[in-house]
């Protein structure tokens, strides 16, 4: 078997086995998760938290707490910038943190 | 969930990450061995530039399939930059001899995992250069022609540095 045809097969088959496996680390999904919000906060409010109840997404506790507030400013913006939940997750791939409807915790279970 | 996306609601971009993360990380890690150390920033870029072109999205494809299409440009910009570096000094055990003609058999890969497992570990030995160019030529099916132009090299040094990473990659593999 010549290198071309040895290669060419190789990686034929090599490819066709790897589909399943390298499910990626949950710190890095906590830290593309931060850098997408980051990037849409940054170029204007995020979509309110009460609408983004009302559209059938579960709040976190403390967004929770920052949806009844009346102030647009307030309820759009990102309170995962400042959550320690959002720290630990970014660097620990089992962080302690379990409260429900936090992004950091589900990416956890995946 | 990509409209929700789009007007900026957070779950929704969680559920972008969580349902799109693992196909990504998996090209990227597999196309970049040995250089695992390169693979978190790059998933993260193909990551950000899909939020910049997702309202240009035409759902024509799917979206894993529109991702590793990002995915696929940003791992050949590595491989350019790998390639640009100046070659490796080859020894002369690298260099194509006869052993070129030598027949490992692929009949005995009856079990492709572990293939795959040894082809990762035995990138993983190779210099990076040499690495770069054979998942470059042979994984994502460039041209030659078209290494040598993205990388600003000639053909002939292209087929010269094919060569002696083939040669050394199956060294390898017949020695383990």
């Amino acid at each position: 078997m010549n290198d071309e045809r040895f290669f060419t097969r190789l990686a034929e088959k090599t490819d066709a086995v790897s589909g399943a496996a390298d499910r990626a680390p949950a710190r890095l999904k906590s830290r593309l998760y931060s850098v997408l919000v980051a990037q849409q906060a940054a170029a204007g409010p995020l979509r309110s938290l009460p609408a983004t109840k009302a559209a059938g997404h579960p709040l976190c506790v403390f967004e929770h707490v920052l949806h009844v507030v009346p102030n647009e400013r307030i309820v759009s913006m990102n309170p995962c910038r400042v959550c320690h939940a959002r720290v630990l997750a970014e660097h620990f791939e089992s962080p302690p943190i379990y409260w429900p409807h936090c992004p950091y915790v589900d990416f956890q279970r995946r | 969930m990509l409209a929700a996306v789009l007007a900026k609601d957070r779950k929704a971009a969680a559920e972008f990450v969580a349902r799109y993360a693992d196909a990504v990380y998996a090209y990227v890690s597999r196309r970049l061995a040995p250089r695992a150390d390169l693979v978190e920033d790059v998933v993260q870029d193909v990551f950000l530039v899909a939020l910049q072109k997702l309202a240009t999205f035409a759902g024509q494809s799917s979206v894993v399939g529109w991702l590793l299409g990002i995915a696929r440009h940003k791992v050949e910009d590595v491989y350019r930059a790998q390639l640009r570096e100046p070659d490796p000094l080859p020894d002369e055990d690298d260099m194509p001899s006869a052993r070129s003609a030598v027949t490992p058999s692929l009949d005995d890969l009856i079990d492709a995992a572990r293939a795959e497992e040894k082809t990762r570990q035995i990138l993983e030995r190779l210099p990076v250069a040499y690495s770069a160019a054979l998942q470059w030529r042979y994984w994502e099916k460039q041209s030659v022609r078209e290494m040598a132009a993205q990388t600003g090299k000639t053909e002939k040094a292209i087929e010269r540095l094919l060569a002696r990473a083939r040669t050394s990659f199956r060294r390898l593999w017949e020695a383990s």
